[in-house]
């Protein structure tokens, strides 16, 4: 019949032999040998155990199981040759779990609130959270400035240290880079006029005003912001945050300032560095490809730029630098109980501090153009 | 409801294919250094099949770093380690579909909820339908003394002692034979030690458990232990408490004579504790 079970019917009584090793490695095949064995016209079915070898509680399971069945099929059944320790305590295990068991509502989680229901409710989620958001580090920030110790001017210098010195060499590559492909595009179109020259003021003005401290902000949204958000996120998870709590230091003062404050100083010089070097890129296109001398580069450079415009790139640079770093300490600090959380609210701290800037951008552009700067 | 017979008891004993003496665990000539520092010199140590095997030893004598040893986890210097005659290798895989591991934290996973925690060695080892893998996944947290509802929490919404009750029937969930657990009444409260400890008890009198428990719970070491493994100087001194309590080495003195190992010993009485009686009988 099969390795694990023989099948005898006689009088009446089927007795089902039971034989070698009923464990979990087998189980799928046993359930698949034992199920579909009918009653047929037998009113009692007898598990005969001699032969059974092994047995653990995966194999007690499925046998005791088939037995279930059988006796809402109204069949009698009984157990032979058996090691009784297994199914004594697997009926103790239902027993107990039956005293204690709540039955679980399932139609309570089947009931769902049709999608405009859901979708209202979640608009009131968020606007909700993002006040809340916004009061909370509003009321962090202010906290944590009251009674400044020394642990927070050294954090501070920290993250400086941190999240802007280390930033550099990255975001100068990336500026540079970008200097070199802004010089090559517009070079093909200005030709075109025979004012290959203009080249050099677009580059300079576009570098000064928006990609310098734009780049420099994402760079260090996808790098600090993500940091921000993890340490903050484990810290909490760590009971870090608590310890400091009990031990009378203020988190807001040590954790959250120090990151905003530190990246505020950081990210306005961290953009002199961007736009030096997507200058320097726009330069090396301009010398190696164009035919534009050096110094003709520089004039240029100084004729097209004005104190304004590049006031309007370190105008930027500390309001993009709190929007990533309220919103890294933020996320971290919302971060509760698991490991998943920690990760979810890293990527959402990321996504949400580029996706502020970029909004904010739109929005000095419009302002400072009707200010006529 | 059918009654299993119950005068068939004593065909356990008939069934005992291999001598309860066999080693389960072997470890031989076991180095293991941190720099200058040696941790295990030679250690040899061995587990009988069937035992329950606590494993003391002050701070920094390796307890751990032999636990981690004997799972594959921690690269040892030298030695040979045996578990259930497979060889154990660092980052090899060990026999795991017959041990089961309950780390200090529980170790849950935190995405999952306890029944898919449970439920997770079973898709990954075995092909049986989804409906017969819920029913056992189920049983195995009715086993460890949870209810239905704490099957469908997330590992976070549960309190310490049911966390380490999830972590045991995650352990439990291939029917191992050997069960390692690091710390398992660690930051219970000392009734829901009692009760984890009556339910370690309840588990081996009615399995055919090997387990190895690493611990500092005094209580639980005169409750569930037989034998219990000393670390001391670099080696390990394996012998029943009985015994233990009259080591001459200094720190197993200490240990044992300390004033809450001589309150846990009173308060059990000579020998070893009388197995756990079940609730039915």
């Amino acid at each position: 019949m099969s390795d694990y079970l023989t099948i005898d019917s006689n009088d009446g009584v089927l007795t089902i032999g039971i034989m070698n090793d009923w464990l979990f490695p087998n189980v799928a095949r046993l359930q698949a040998a034992i199920d579909p064995i009918p009653p047929g016209e037998n009113s009692q079915v007898v598990f005969a155990c001699h032969g059974l070898h092994d047995f653990d509680l995966a194999g007690a399971w499925v046998l005791y199981r088939k037995s279930l069945d059988l006796q809402e099929e109204g069949v009698e059944t009984e157990f032979v040759g058996f090691k009784a320790a297994h199914f004594k305590f697997l009926q103790h295990v239902i027993d107990v779990a039956a005293d204690s068991e709540a039955v679980p509502d399932y139609h309570e989680k089947l009931r769902r609130p049709n999608a405009v229901e859901q979708g209202i409710e979640q608009l009131g989620q968020v606007t909700t959270r993002g006040f809340e958001s916004f009061g909370f580090i509003s009321r962090s920030i202010v906290d944590g400035m009251k009674r400044p110790t020394k642990l927070v001017i050294g954090e501070t210098i920290r993250q400086i240290h941190e999240t802007g010195v280390k930033a550099i060499p990255i975001v100068m590559v990336v500026c540079f880079l970008m200097g070199i492909v802004l010089a090559y595009q517009s070079a093909g179109q200005l030709e075109k006029f025979g004012v290959t020259i203009y080249v050099v003021d677009l580059v300079s003005n576009s570098v000064f005003r928006e990609i310098g401290v734009l780049l420099a902000a994402i760079m260090v949204a996808g790098r600090s912001g993500s940091a921000f958000a993890a340490a903050l996120g484990t810290m909490k998870l760590n009971e870090e945050v608590d310890a400091l709590q009990v031990m009378g230091l203020n988190p807001n003062q040590i954790l959250i300032i120090p990151r905003v404050l530190g990246l505020v100083i950081a990210m306005p010089l961290l953009t002199v560095f961007a736009d030096l070097a997507g200058l320097a890129g726009g330069a090396a296109i301009s010398i190696l490809a164009l035919d534009i001398s050096p110094v003709q580069f520089i004039e240029r450079v100084a004729m097209s730029t004005r104190p304004m415009d590049m006031a309007v790139g370190f105008i930027k640079a500390p309001v993009f630098a709190l929007l990533i770093a309220a919103t890294g300490t933020l996320r971290g600090m919302e971060v509760q109980g698991s490991a998943e959380e920690l990760g979810r609210l890293t990527t959402v701290a990321v996504v949400q501090s580029i996706f502020l800037i970029i909004i904010f951008d739109a929005f000095f552009t419009i302002l400072f153009s009707r200010l006529g700067i | 409801m059918n009654q299993p017979p119950n005068s068939l008891q004593d065909i356990k004993g008939e069934q005992e294919a291999v001598s309860p003496k066999e080693h389960v665990i072997q470890v031989e000539n076991l180095v293991n250094r941190f720099g200058a520092q040696v941790v295990h010199n030679n250690l040899c140590m061995n587990v009988r099949r069937d035992e329950t095997l606590g494993l003391v030893g002050g701070s920094g004598a390796g307890k751990s770093v032999l636990l981690r040893s004997i799972l594959g986890l921690h690269d040892f210097n030298s030695g040979s380690i045996r578990v259930l005659g497979k060889e154990i290798r660092y980052r090899k895989p060990g026999p795991y579909k017959h041990w089961g591991v309950l780390f200090q934290g529980g170790a849950l996973l935190s995405g999952l909820t306890v029944r898919e925690n449970v439920e997770l060695p079973m898709v990954l080892h075995s092909n049986m339908s989804p409906e017969l893998r819920h029913e056992l996944a189920y049983l195995k947290i009715f086993m460890t003394g949870l209810n239905v509802e704490a099957a469908d929490k997330y590992p976070s919404q549960l309190s310490g002692g049911m966390r380490k009750r999830a972590s045991l029937a995650r352990a439990m969930a291939l029917d191992p034979k050997v069960l390692f657990l690091d710390e398992p009444t660690a930051g219970l409260d000392p009734i829901a030690a009692t009760d984890f400890d009556n339910l370690l008890n309840y588990l081996q009198d009615n399995l055919d458990l090997t387990i190895v428990m690493v611990t500092h719970d005094l209580d639980s070491l005169f409750n569930v232990c037989e034998r219990v493994a000393v670390l001391v100087d670099g080696g390990v001194v394996i012998d029943t408490l009985d015994k233990l309590v009259k080591n001459p080495h200094p720190w197993i003195q200490k240990y044992f004579g300390d004033k809450r190992a001589v309150i846990a010993r009173e308060a059990l009485g000579p020998g070893r504790l009388q197995p756990y009686k079940r609730r039915s009988e």
